[in-house]
């Protein structure tokens, strides 16, 4: 979390990275869920379109191209600073879920590289619902010895805090 | 083209009929986060059934069993070792550091040398395992990921992830005798039974190469799904899985068409085929589970729960001899 509010504007990028660039040497995973008091149908609502992450507290902007469709881009705005650029890759409303993998972000504003997720809304009763989040990616620093910053266990937190705060505002969103 | 096809199909044939009375068959499943290696029966009921669960540090992800099925040699990633592990007992018998970025690896039908890509370093590591103090090295390209080698033991091939490329490295000199180009960030490597064609899983073009291995070239290029793993080889079949799609593409070896995509685990990752080529197990790297495939349905019939991380990369079916 603090990588993203801190981060001050965003630097000239050298050279966009390849969609499959060297990383570390272990991929990390990272499951967040939180319990709604609202139908999953409702949530969806709130939380299933790729081109609007309005949801989420740390978005400032969300901007893109091709709506729902597979190879959709977005380009988020972070409200402490720096972007990042998401494509989809599966969009499954019949399961409330979609994916999408991170194209280009600095390791300074999310400390990870690889990075892949799928958010899914499923119903627990009919005024219940769960959202997962979860993510797949390797840490900043693309060989061994990191610094500390960019190691694997800043690459979870920081994921694990995007998330949190995600899922939380969301529950406090359809609870207040 | 046809002669050709139907000479790999009789082939293929040949070789199940010479499997048909194997013994029994268990996977060896790295747990990467879990720190293990988990061994699985496969003719157990239902779909296999977990029966040794093997400690190994260092994050391990690696895997390679001897063709006789006495050992299964394992990379650690993260503190940077070599394992092996005797399948009889299953225990660690010996740990060699190794350095760099371990990561794919492939054992001589012989049982020696074992050959271990190094990610970071960029090279291949050639270890005796019977005089491990003598280690010898082969070039490589960038980043090499997946190894194989033919089934004569001359050549070993790898996957030069960030080369775009696949080394043909002579077995015995170590000499790199070719260079030649693939997709897009190649990962997984598999040579055929015959060791005529190779396979390589292209994570950055999402499509496989196929490989003549005597002619050194490309002969086609076959596109498959998101973030492309691994491969397997089952009858004149060709089974590939798809990280980011959490599927497993599937097309015809002879004619190169697409034959069906099969759902199974999210980020599947290691592939292999039984020995009898009518089964094909999938680790599901984030679901923790390996799915077993039916070769005739071309479904999932079954899953078996692993412990977190599985990625089994690398030849993990151990035979009985």
């Amino acid at each position: 979390m603090k990588h993203l509010l801190t981060v001050a504007a965003v630097a000239s990028v050298v050279l966009a990275p390849l969609a499959a660039e060297a990383h570390g040497p272990t991929r990390k995973k990272v499951t967040e869920t939180v319990e709604v008091a609202a139908p999953a149908d409702k949530v969806w609502a709130a939380i299933g379109n790729f081109q609007d992450m309005g949801w989420h507290p740390v978005i400032g902007a969300t901007t893109g191209q091709g709506g729902n469709a597979v190879d959709a881009t977005r380009h988020l705005t972070l409200k402490g600073g720096g972007t990042i650029d998401e494509v989809l890759y599966k969009f499954e409303p019949e399961k409330m879920s979609y994916s999408y993998r991170i194209a280009e972000v600095d390791v300074k504003v999310l400390p990870v590289t690889n990075y892949s997720s799928t958010i899914t809304v499923t119903p627990v009763d009919t005024t219940h619902s769960k959202v997962e989040w979860r993510g797949a990616f390797y840490r900043g620093f693309p060989n061994n010895d990191p610094p500390p910053e960019l190691s694997d266990e800043a690459a979870v937190a920081a994921v694990s805090g995007v998330y949190r705060a995600g899922l939380d505002a969301l529950k406090a969103k359809f609870e207040k | 083209m046809s002669r050709t096809a139907c000479r790999a199909t009789l082939a293929a044939v040949a070789l199940l009929l010479a499997a048909g009375g194997a013994g029994a068959e268990e996977a060896f499943i790295t747990e990467q986060p879990a720190n293990a290696v988990a061994v699985i029966d496969l003719a157990a009921g239902g779909a296999g059934a977990v029966v040794a669960q093997i400690p190994v540090p260092g994050a391990p992800a690696g895997i390679a069993v001897t063709r006789d099925g006495r050992r299964a040699y394992v990379t650690s990633p993260d503190d940077k070792m070599l394992s092996a592990i005797d399948t009889a007992s299953r225990t660690v018998v010996a740990r060699w550091p190794v350095g760099g970025g371990p990561l794919g690896i492939a054992v001589a039908p012989s049982g020696t040398p074992v050959f271990v890509a190094d990610w970071y370093d960029h090279h291949l590591l050639v270890i005796d395992p019977d005089r491990p103090e003598l280690r010898r090295q082969a070039e490589t390209g960038r980043s090499p990921s997946g190894v194989a080698v033919t089934p004569d033991g001359a050549l070993v091939l790898t996957a030069d992830r960030d080369d775009d490329a696949v080394s043909v490295i002579d077995a015995r000199s170590l000499k790199r005798l070719a260079v030649i180009a693939v997709g897009q960030r190649p990962f997984g490597i598999t040579l055929d039974a015959e060791g005529r064609r190779a396979y390589t899983a292209n994570v950055g073009s999402n499509d496989v190469s196929v490989i003549d291995v005597h002619k050194r070239a490309v002969v086609g290029t076959v596109k498959v799904g998101e973030r492309p793993y691994g491969v397997a080889l089952a009858q004149d079949l060709a089974f590939v899985t798809n990280q980011y799609a959490g599927s497993v593409s599937v097309f015809d070896v002879a004619t190169l068409a697409p034959r069906g995509i099969i759902a199974v685990g999210e980020y599947p990752e290691g592939i292999a085929a039984s020995g009898d080529g009518t089964k094909v197990y999938v680790a599901n790297w984030f679901d923790n589970t390996l799915s077993v495939i039916d070769v005739k349905t071309l479904t999932v019939t079954g899953a078996v729960s692993v412990a977190d991380g599985p990625r089994a990369f690398g030849a993990f079916i151990r035979r009985d001899p």
